[in-house]
């Protein structure tokens, strides 16, 4: 007897059963129409539970690790106690199950939106029209992009006196911030989509878009009260590429390529992500400017000491959590769902696929987005946070450890460097984005580029850039100093790599910044600043940016001269 | 010169719908007892998931297509490994049916084929 037949025999138990006895028999004048199917709770409950299991395990797999290092860190190297782990741990909890909610309700509810516009808007509407949209959707997927909040929430730890600007911009003004991004996004899409339509490359592109940013950089930088503004607006541009952001303005730009004819390209699907992280640094940077014209020092400084005795006595319930949150999650998905809507159901009329689960995805996507933000404040922000502080007490005496400094200067520094090296590096390798990047460029390069290169380059570049950005707030240098020749490097680079590997290599900045990274790095910064009375405690993520960008650049360039070889 | 086709019988086709995301586990399942290879494609499946109301969200509409080429003989091992690592015993998870080829032909080594007394 064969092996085969014996395990045939032995493990399994065979049935058969005529297919003709499920099906519905045909009788007159009767539709022969699937029938609803109902669910019992028993079997609900198997559908559901690998369904909800799977997606909350994937946010675990994003988050704990994090978690877990900064926690272990603090408790191991600094010998500091955790303060209200308890809150934290409720507040991670809250990012994992917001997110879980807030990615699903992606999938299910915005994305259909975005796929059917993006199939039948260019067919029915013309170019101009096309394009206004998506500009004005570029604002309203900034608004939904969960990272956004945590801008707006590390606004109050400014000090007015220090970084005045930089306080006005982020406390009194962070609607105007956002938009201004937005309007970034927005540029960034239309120029994105046109260069799908004609097929431009993105060489000559990067150039006129580097151009202006590096000169307005110099020229806020050569104002001394506008110069602590350069942080905020350079990390802004990572903040805006996150899981909304992309997908949405990719599937419209896609389909649009498509119904030109001209989205045979393998390459059409990036550059987009290019475009939105420099643009909204132009944006921030005309604001800033905007603001230093019409509104003076002295004024916001005298504004916020009256500001302050205001509001003393008077917080009111909707300025409290949960309310805050609540209302921040819905403000940021409502206007995109509505101006979807319009387009879709005014501009098109046309019908989405199937409304029930639309509305489904909906409802999660606000409601994850609003757990999110609870999380967002109280998980994310408050370890990173407590980490920066925590930080300096290994090279330098604090007053919140009686045991600082720990270890002496050169070690303690060398300790914290190393922190934020592996902070970067764990942090982008766990990134979904990443993988899949690395997927595409592989395929793309036929093996030469292979997935696990592009994944080590692009996370030792990160890692470097978060190492820099923490020395850049430890040793108080000018991010301009360091920005700018990376930058004119990265420009070298890229005239000498090819086309492939400089879209690969522009946007592999983008996909890196995630909804996790981004506050935690944030609330790590500006905790930092805060512990070594740095003026501010952005600039680490613009420093996450631009390294990677010349890793993959570099690893470019030395496959190319292999290969030559 | 005349140029030769070799013909292989006693072949069979599996091919398995299954939800994205699980094809290499049954493809893996596949490979470990025997099977030579296989091709995945993409597709988007209807039917039970718009049946279902709003509890159809709950599978995937995204489909992977996985179709392997095995011999008779080893064919219902590889059936069965497969159904068994897809869990396509629970609601949901997809569906399997295997075909018998009439023939199939492809580059064969030289050296197999002298082996197989061919």
């Amino acid at each position: 007897m064969k092996y085969s037949d014996y395990i045939h025999e032995s493990e399994i138990n065979h049935k058969s059963l005529s297919y003709n006895l499920l099906t519905p028999k045909a009788t007159k004048g009767k539709s022969l129409k699937p029938q609803k199917i109902k669910v019992s709770p028993a079997k609900a409950l198997t559908l559901l539970a690998p369904y909800t299991i799977s997606r909350i395990m994937e946010q675990i797999k994003a988050v704990v690790p994090l978690a877990a290092y900064l926690f272990l860190f603090q408790l191991l190297i600094l010998r500091q106690p955790i303060s209200s782990a308890t809150t934290i741990c409720l507040g991670l909890i809250a990012v994992i199950i917001g997110l879980a909610i807030f990615m699903e309700g992606l999938k299910t509810g915005l994305m259909p939106f975005g796929n059917v516009i993006g199939d039948t808007l260019p067919k029915k509407a013309p170019m101009v029209l096309v394009l206004i949209i998506i500009g004005i959707l570029g604002v309203g997927v900034t608004y939904a992009e969960p990272a956004i909040g945590a801008l707006k929430a590390f606004g109050s730890s400014i000090n007015p006196q220090d970084a005045p600007y930089l306080y006005e911009i982020l406390n009194n003004r962070s609607e105007t911030l956002v938009v201004m991004v937005g309007a970034g996004v927005g540029l960034a899409a239309i120029i994105g989509t046109i260069r799908f339509v004609k097929g431009w490359s993105l060489k000559p592109m990067i150039y006129a878009a580097l151009a202006p940013t590096i000169i307005l950089t110099a020229y806020v930088w050569s104002n001394p009260d506008l110069r602590t503004i350069l942080g905020l607006a350079w990390d802004c541009g990572a903040v805006t590429t996150g899981p909304v952001t992309v997908p949405l303005v990719l599937s419209l730009g896609i389909g649009i390529a498509a119904s030109a004819g001209k989205g045979d390209s393998s390459l059409s699907g990036f550059g987009v992500v290019t475009m939105a992280s420099l643009f909204p640094i132009i944006a921030v940077l005309i604001l800033a400017i905007h603001v230093s014209q019409t509104i003076s020092v002295e004024e916001i400084i005298a504004s916020t000491s009256m500001a302050s005795d205001m509001t003393i006595g008077e917080v009111s319930k909707w300025s409290q959590t949960p309310f805050v949150e609540i209302i921040g999650g819905v403000r940021a998905i409502l206007p995109l769902v509505i101006f979807l809507m319009i387009v879709l159901f005014v501009i098109l009329r046309s019908k989405l696929p199937n409304n029930m689960i639309t509305t489904y995805g909906l409802t999660l996507s606000i409601i994850g987005m609003c757990v999110f933000n609870i999380g967002l404040t109280y998980g994310l922000g408050a370890i990173g946070g407590q980490a920066g502080t925590n930080l300096p007490a290994a090279f330098m005496e604090v007053p919140i450890s009686e045991v600082s400094p720990i270890y002496n200067e050169l070690l303690g520094l060398t300790i914290v460097i190393l922190f934020a090296w592996l902070l970067g590096f764990g942090a982008t390798l766990a990134e979904p984005a990443l993988n899949a990047l690395g997927l595409t460029v592989q395929e793309l390069t036929n093996g030469a580029f292979k997935k696990s290169m592009l994944m080590y380059s692009v996370a030792g570049g990160v890692a470097f850039g978060i190492a820099l950005g923490v020395g850049k707030i430890v040793f108080a240098f000018d991010l301009a100093t360091v920005l700018i020749p990376l930058y004119l490097l990265a420009i070298v680079l890229t005239y000498f790599s090819t086309e492939e590997f400089v879209n690969v290599a522009w946007d592999s900045a983008g996909v890196t910044t995630g909804p996790v990274t981004v506050p935690l790095v944030l609330a790590m910064g500006l905790g930092l600043g805060n512990a070594v009375s740095a003026t501010e405690g952005f600039g680490i993520l613009s420093m996450a940016s631009i390294c990677p960008i010349l890793a993959v650049l570099l690893m470019g360039l030395y496959i190319q001269f292999k290969q030559k070889k | 010169m005349a140029r030769d086709i070799t013909y292989l019988t006693d072949v069979f086709l599996i091919t398995c719908v299954v939800e994205s995301g699980l094809a290499d586990k049954i493809i893996d399942a596949a490979t470990s007892v025997g099977a030579q290879g296989a091709t995945i494609n993409y597709a988007r499946g209807t039917g039970i998931r718009d049946r279902m109301g709003l509890l159809g969200v709950t599978i995937d509409e995204q489909k992977e297509i996985i179709r392997i080429i095995v011999s008779k003989e080893q064919s219902n091992r590889v059936f069965e490994s497969m159904y068994l690592a897809g869990n396509l015993d629970t609601p949901g998870k997809g569906i399997m049916w295997m075909v018998k080829l009439d023939r199939v032909a492809t580059y064969i080594p030289k050296d197999v084929i002298k082996r197989a007394g061919g």
